[in-house]
């Protein structure tokens, strides 16, 4: 499903003219299998959160391919990468990242607006996801009047709406309580079940990582472990 | 996404930032308000001036002068392309006097086409257009012009005719080359009178007749004076004609007097007056509308302020609508739209408000002046301090609608720029 091949990544510290480069990726080269649950596991600092940056598009690699479906994307420009993000990948957040002045109802809506689907259609497709996540009765409410764990099914809710194939969560239980992480990752797992949607985790949490079917360890931009733990 | 969404997207911005729009709007619609008034005075002064030269004149007619003047001429430029009439008048160039019983006056004859007269507007205030070679038509001021010398009134002044006209005869007589009436009297009836020229300074005493009278006063003139060997000659004539071309429309003034000059002929009409009015208040409104934009460019900061803000605290939505897929180019769109809603929302209150102005400054301004003057009015001066045309909405509108988009411009540029990762890496 994506491939990852010999990817180098370095981001530039320092006063302009005293710049140094440090290297935050060093060659990695992984597959991420359709229909999986892979956790990227490491520390602070380790460039699990470049990668995903990479992966999704929002940064361009400085050398090394990575392809999704078959693919090519890191030779996208920025409105191509855009266009590729809003059909083929959904995206869970640490902070949610809900748009604050939109409902919990339009958030979820907000990928389908984008896509120019019409309002009739949006609406009945939002109803249905909201109701199979249980968020009919906050449909209305702001996303400062839901709790941590509601507004991370709202953002769920976001990153399914337009059934993507793959979904990327960055730290998604990283704000929430453990009772509220757990009811999330079984969310997580139930969608990864019924929908067959891949899912590629950011954390560096051991519990989380746990939940995953494929568990890439990284440290100082290398991924030292890697393997399946769950029977697929 | 879709225009309508696009619309609504906007809509709810603007909603939550209200009272920093409102501001904006304002400053706009105060810049745009300030140009439409000022031009408008341009445009006021314009129509006053223009409307006083119009006033003054047949605006359709072309006085066309040329040595030889005659019927031949006065056939041809009939047949021209639209030329509604040609009015052939042919003034006496001598001495003439007109009497009724002790009643004299020195009313000029002129031979004119009555066909041609009536196309050209002439109208009769009573009475009907002569038939007969004897019989015509006076000026509303004629009888007037006609004095008792042996009479004063208590002022000392010579008594005037106040009897009737219409079905009255009376004596006209031409003078010799010398300026001595000559004694064959022509009997003359009047079958009409012609309508009061409309402004109350205009006289018309004049006697209108046709050109079947031309004959028997000829023959009387020239029993007294050598007939001139040719027609040419100036000496001895006892006619000479001026002719009046009148176009169908203003609009036609122009070519018609353009044609007649390529064909030699001397002409003068309004729209060469006119031409010149306009350069100079055109020139006059550029100026005032340059100074009226320098208005809106002020009100355009105001505009860059508040959508660079709009885009700093929006910088988090900014990188979460880029990171799920929009377009960069439709995040631009989004702030364009909301400036251009600013110039949008500006212009049309700025007309509104203009208008009201000018309506009111119309209104009032008059009362004041002629108060500060301490005249009844400006004179027979209908003076417009201001008037918008829609011309100059659309130029305002484009310049401001035109002036908030560009405002708008670079903040849409810095918003589409914004990084995703840097904008979700800030604080909610």
């Amino acid at each position: 499903m994506i491939s990852v091949r010999n990817l180098n990544h370095s981001f530039k510290i320092g006063k302009k003219g005293k710049e140094k480069r440090v290297p935050v990726l060093k060659g990695l080269t992984f597959d991420v299998p359709e229909g999986e649950i892979v956790s990227i596991i490491g520390k602070s600092g380790s460039g699990k959160s470049t990668l995903l940056h990479i992966m999704a598009g929002f940064l361009t690699p400085e050398s090394g391919e990575i392809s999704v479906q078959g693919i090519q994307t890191s030779s996208f420009n920025e409105v191509e990468s855009a266009k590729f993000r809003l059909d083929h990948f959904g995206f869970v957040f640490q902070n949610f990242q809900l748009m604050p002045g939109l409902t919990a109802f339009e958030n979820v809506e907000l990928p389908l607006t984008l896509k120019g689907i019409s309002k009739s259609e949006r609406q009945k497709k939002v109803k249905d996801l909201m109701q199979s996540v249980g968020l009919t009765d906050v449909q209305d409410h702001y996303p400062n009047e839901l709790s941590g764990g509601q507004q991370q099914r709202v953002s769920i809710a976001r990153a399914l709406i337009t059934d993507p194939p793959i979904i990327f969560a960055d730290e998604p239980t990283g704000s929430l309580d453990s009772e509220t992480e757990q009811d999330v990752l079984l969310l997580i797992q139930s969608l990864n079940k019924t929908r067959g949607i891949t899912f590629v985790i950011i954390t560096h949490d051991d519990e989380v990582a746990q939940t995953a079917d494929r568990v890439y360890r990284m440290h100082d931009g290398i991924l030292t472990e890697g393997g399946v733990q769950h029977a697929i | 996404m879709q225009f309508r969404d696009q619309i609504s997207f906007v809509g709810q911005h603007i909603k939550k930032n209200k009272m920093r729009v409102f501001m904006t709007v304002l400053a706009a619609t105060m810049g745009t308000a300030f140009l439409i008034v000022l031009a408008s005075v341009g445009f006021g002064l314009h129509e006053t001036i223009r409307g006083e030269v119009l006033s003054n004149r047949l605006v359709t007619q072309i006085e066309v002068f040329s040595s030889e003047m005659h019927e031949e001429k006065v056939a041809e430029l009939k047949k021209r392309d639209h030329v509604k009439a040609v009015v052939f008048r042919q003034n006496i160039g001598t001495e003439q006097q007109s009497s009724i019983g002790n009643f004299t006056g020195n009313n000029p004859l002129i031979v004119t086409d009555f066909i041609e007269e009536e196309k050209a507007n002439f109208e009769l205030q009573e009475g009907r257009l002569p038939e007969k070679a004897n019989e015509v038509i006076v000026g509303s001021n004629f009888a007037e012009y006609l004095m008792n010398q042996q009479d004063e009134n208590k002022d000392g002044e010579f008594t005037t005719y106040d009897g009737k006209l219409i079905g009255e005869q009376f004596i006209y007589q031409v003078g010799d080359n010398e300026g001595e009436l000559i004694e064959d009297e022509m009997m003359l009836t009047i079958v009409g009178i012609g309508k009061k020229p409309a402004k109350d300074w205009e006289q018309d005493q004049k006697i209108y007749a046709d050109a079947s009278i031309i004959p028997e006063l000829e023959k009387i003139y020239y029993t007294h004076v050598d007939k001139p060997a040719d027609d040419h000659s100036d000496a001895q004539q006892l006619f000479y004609g001026n002719v009046n071309v009148y176009a169908d429309k203003l609009e036609n003034v122009k070519a018609i007097s353009t044609a007649l000059k390529d064909d030699g002929y001397s002409v003068y009409s309004i729209s060469d007056e006119l031409d010149q009015l306009d350069v100079f208040f055109l020139a006059l409104k550029a100026g005032l509308v340059f100074v009226g934009t320098i208005a809106i460019l002020i009100s355009s900061i105001g505009i860059f302020n508040t959508m660079t803000m709009a885009v700093t605290e929006r910088t988090r939505e900014i990188g979460v609508m880029k990171a799920i897929g929009a377009d960069p180019k439709l995040i631009q769109r989004l702030f364009l739209m909301e400036s251009a809603w600013i110039g949008i929302v500006g212009t049309v209150l700025a007309v509104v408000i203009s208008y009201g102005v000018s309506i009111v400054s119309n209104y009032v301004l008059p009362i004041i002046v002629t108060a500060a003057l301490g005249e009844e009015d400006f004179g027979d001066m209908t003076v417009t301090f201001s008037v918008i045309p829609w011309q100059l909405v659309v130029i305002a509108s484009t310049i401001s609608i035109g002036v908030a988009m560009i405002s708008g411009w670079r903040p849409a540029r810095k918003a589409t720029k914004i990084d995703v990762i840097n904008a979700l890496r800030q604080e909610l």
